[in-house]
């Protein structure tokens, strides 16, 4: 026997095509990962941000002769709060597009991983191949796992896009803190997500059995 | 004289024991600290009416996140667990030497001469004083543990006012003056460890 990293480096076509696959779904995760990271940083900074601009707003119903040589000032650094604010949100799209790209992503390894099943059909018929790929699964259980991981994927991703949305608009202390927390604990990615990629990376002989 | 070997002994124990038990502490109070902010967490989430919000769109949502914010609160529940069973073995070593010590006192307390437990000289206190200050020293840590543990046994994660006033309630258990009262023994026994 072999181990199992030489195994793979001689297969070829779909085995090798499914083992790639799982490589990749790997490295997208762990990219996923390190940009809601970033994120968090941006969301954190956005909230403070908003919390020291309420903080600051002088009170409105203070007539006083100062007001008329203070207002200047104090526009200026509501201007410089308001700019500082949008670049914040600016860079936070920026994380958010880049998870879009990463989601893209996963949407075509899913689809290559199904036209592995369509092609495996064609090739054996409805009952499909009779040795397995790789160790154990058919090859319609790594079309499940991939639709299970694309599926928590897309829909974190639309609250990333709600969150983005909303967060520097919402002046409620409590949703500021309900939209952080769902940054950054990823309600739509529960850690079987992780275990289905465990599973996929053992199955494919990324991991050691 | 054996009782003042087992003294020094003792304190020595009791220096090393001391530098233990405060870096444990320092984590535990870190993870006091990231319980509380989950436990805040918990209070925003329960407050807000999502229904009420831009999130409306996803009625999952509250179930989901209260999932990941208990299981996050467990894991540092179970770290907490896992220090709180160091700081007992800070604790059971200090006691043990402690009442180790005693038992040789009690021993020889009819041979011992009164006279010469009580003297003391300009570097070495009195074997009764030593004794006394290592009692002390135990006691604090037993009620340490103690007080700690039994917080840590009532803390519902269901309760969130609890979650959220961990880390108070976690900081008012400290006795600076007592870490302090141990602190200047050590220093005042400084050459009496030393010597040999």
């Amino acid at each position: 026997m072999t181990s199992s990293n030489t195994k793979f480096s001689a297969v070829t076509g779909s085995s090798r095509k499914v083992a790639d696959n799982a490589a990749d779904w790997h490295n997208l995760m762990v990219r996923w990962d390190k940009l809601n990271g970033r994120g968090f940083q941006l969301a954190t900074n956005i909230v403070n941000m908003r919390r020291s601009q309420t903080d600051r707003r002088p009170p409105d119903d203070v007539p006083s002769a100062s007001t008329s040589q203070s207002f200047l000032p104090v526009v200026q650094q509501h201007t410089a709060a308001a700019a500082d604010l949008q670049e914040e949100c600016s860079k936070l799209q920026a994380v958010v597009d880049q998870m879009v790209v990463v989601v893209e992503k996963m949407e075509r390894l899913t689809a290559v991983q199904k036209g592995l099943q369509d092609l495996e059909e064609f090739q054996f018929g409805p009952e499909g191949r009779a040795s397995p790929l790789c160790h154990s699964w058919r090859t319609r259980e790594f079309v499940d796992s991939a639709q299970v991981l694309l599926a928590a994927f897309s829909q974190e991703l639309k609250l990333k896009q709600v969150v983005l949305q909303e967060l520097a608009h919402t002046a409620s202390a409590d949703l500021q803190l309900v939209y952080l927390s769902c940054w950054l604990h990823q309600p739509y990615i529960p850690p079987q997500s992780r275990l289905t990629l465990e599973a996929l990376l053992l199955e494919t002989g990324h991991r050691p059995l | 004289m054996s009782l003042q070997g087992a003294l020094r002994r003792s304190f020595l124990l009791l220096q090393e024991q001391q530098g233990v038990w405060g870096s444990i502490l320092q984590e535990c109070d870190s993870l006091a600290e990231s319980l509380g902010n989950l436990g805040e967490q918990m209070g925003g989430l329960a407050r807000v009416r999502l229904s009420d919000t831009p999130l409306r769109v996803f009625p999952d949502l509250q179930e989901r996140l209260r999932f990941q914010l208990v299981q996050e609160a467990d894991l540092l529940l179970q770290r907490l667990r896992g220090r709180m069973s160091d700081l007992q073995s800070v604790r059971d070593s200090i006691s043990n030497q402690a009442s180790a010590v005693l038992l040789l006192y009690e021993d020889a307390a009819d041979t011992l001469d009164l006279a010469a437990l009580s003297r003391r000289s300009s570097v070495v206190p009195s074997a009764a004083d030593m004794l006394e200050w290592l009692q002390d020293a135990e006691r604090y840590y037993r009620q340490q543990f103690l007080q700690r543990k039994i917080l840590l046994q009532t803390l519902r994660l269901e309760d969130l006012s609890q979650v959220e006033g961990f880390p108070q309630r976690w900081k008012t258990l400290e006795s600076p003056d007592s870490e302090q009262r141990i602190t200047d023994t050590l220093c005042r026994l400084s050459f009496f460890m030393e010597s040999q």
